[in-house]
């Protein structure tokens, strides 16, 4: 099997989602972890954190779909 | 590679829920095709339904609220209170744009996870960029509209530029960093919002649609641990759904009251 163009951008596509999800991954861990710290610390405020707590966590996932639109890009239209 | 020549067909084939497919058929006029596909055939089923929920609710209105009139009234509250809370009295008007854009995302999202047999072309309308892009085009405008309408050409303009309380002159040579920033900052917005919430949709629909190919393919080895992934990733999409509209609808808010409150 020679190393085309559709090879590298296979090959492409599977190392951008890889590395995508490291950043995203750790992420989500610290905002998770720390609102979980919140809610311990001040339960009467569970609800404002939870929203910060979801917009953050869409943000930070975001990331990783951006690198996931590259990679369909990669696969389909190069 | 081999795995998809031999007979990855199966996979490939439960891909196809993914294509846009022509409904009816309509000449070209110049560049526009106006044909109708079934990604506008389910855009507007969502709209009709959004559409009959809170007009049955509004025509039907009394003081014992019943099932329907309970829903419309959650989500007219959600949408006041919590959604556009930080508004204020300035947005007012923006509340039911943003309640419209709340429902319309979610009603579109859940009518595209129900499964459906294929003589109903089934779509996700929500993962198609141009639609995404083109509600992420409206906030964009509302915001930009907002913005001039409040501060004037000059006042908004200002918000592009160093910020009050730097010497003049540091700041109009730091306006050649700062007016290029902020303004790729608004662009990248809409661009950001769309994308958002066309990949939440799209990777969901892979990730199920690709487990299903494999259930059909390798039926006899695999079936007991794929079936529990595919049913606990559906019950995770139906999630994601109302996350992403919330999402959407939330984020047009801070941008919306950003252009209000812009040089606060």
């Amino acid at each position: 099997m020679a190393f085309d163009a559709q090879t590298a951008a296979n090959l492409g596509a599977g190392i951008a989602m890889g590395f995508a999800t490291i950043g995203p991954g750790i992420g989500i861990g610290y905002l998770t972890g720390h609102a979980c710290e919140a809610v311990a610390r001040q339960p009467e405020a569970s609800g404002d954190i939870r929203t910060v707590f979801i917009i953050g966590m869409a943000l930070t996932e975001a990331l990783a779909l951006y690198a996931f639109v590259i990679a369909i890009i990669l696969l389909f239209v190069v | 590679m081999l795995l998809a020549e031999e007979g990855g067909n199966k996979i490939v084939e439960a891909l196809h829920e993914l294509n846009v497919q022509t409904v009816v058929s309509i000449p070209k006029v110049g560049p526009f095709d106006f044909s109708i596909t079934n990604a506008v055939i389910y855009l507007w089923v969502s709209a009709a339904v959004v559409f009959l929920i809170f007009f049955i609710a509004a025509k039907r209105s009394k003081r014992e609220p019943d099932k329907l009139q309970t829903l419309a009234e959650i989500m007219l509250n959600f949408a006041t209170g919590h959604l556009t809370g930080q508004i204020g009295e300035k947005g007012r008007k923006y509340y039911y744009l943003i309640l419209t854009i709340f429902c319309y995302i979610f009603i579109t999202n859940i009518i595209g996870l129900i499964p459906k047999p294929e003589v109903l072309k089934p779509y996700t309308p929500t993962a198609n960029i141009n639609v995404t892009f083109s509600m992420a085009l409206v906030v964009f405008l509302i915001t930009q509209f907002q913005g001039f309408k409040r501060h004037g050409a000059r006042g908004y303009g200002r918000a592009f530029m160093t910020p009050p309380g730097v010497p003049k002159a540091l700041g109009r040579p730091l306006n050649i960093i700062f007016v290029p920033v902020h303004i790729m900052g608004e662009v990248f917005k809409p661009l950001s919002l769309s994308v958002r919430l066309f990949a939440n949709t799209i990777a969901g629909h892979l990730i199920i649609l690709v487990m299903l190919g494999l259930l059909l393919q390798y039926a006899n080895i695999i079936i007991l641990p794929t079936a529990l992934f595919v049913i606990i990733m559906t019950a995770f999409e139906i999630f994601i759904a109302f996350i992403q509209a919330y999402i959407f609808s939330l984020l047009s808010v801070v941008y919306i009251e950003t252009a209000i409150y812009a040089g606060h």
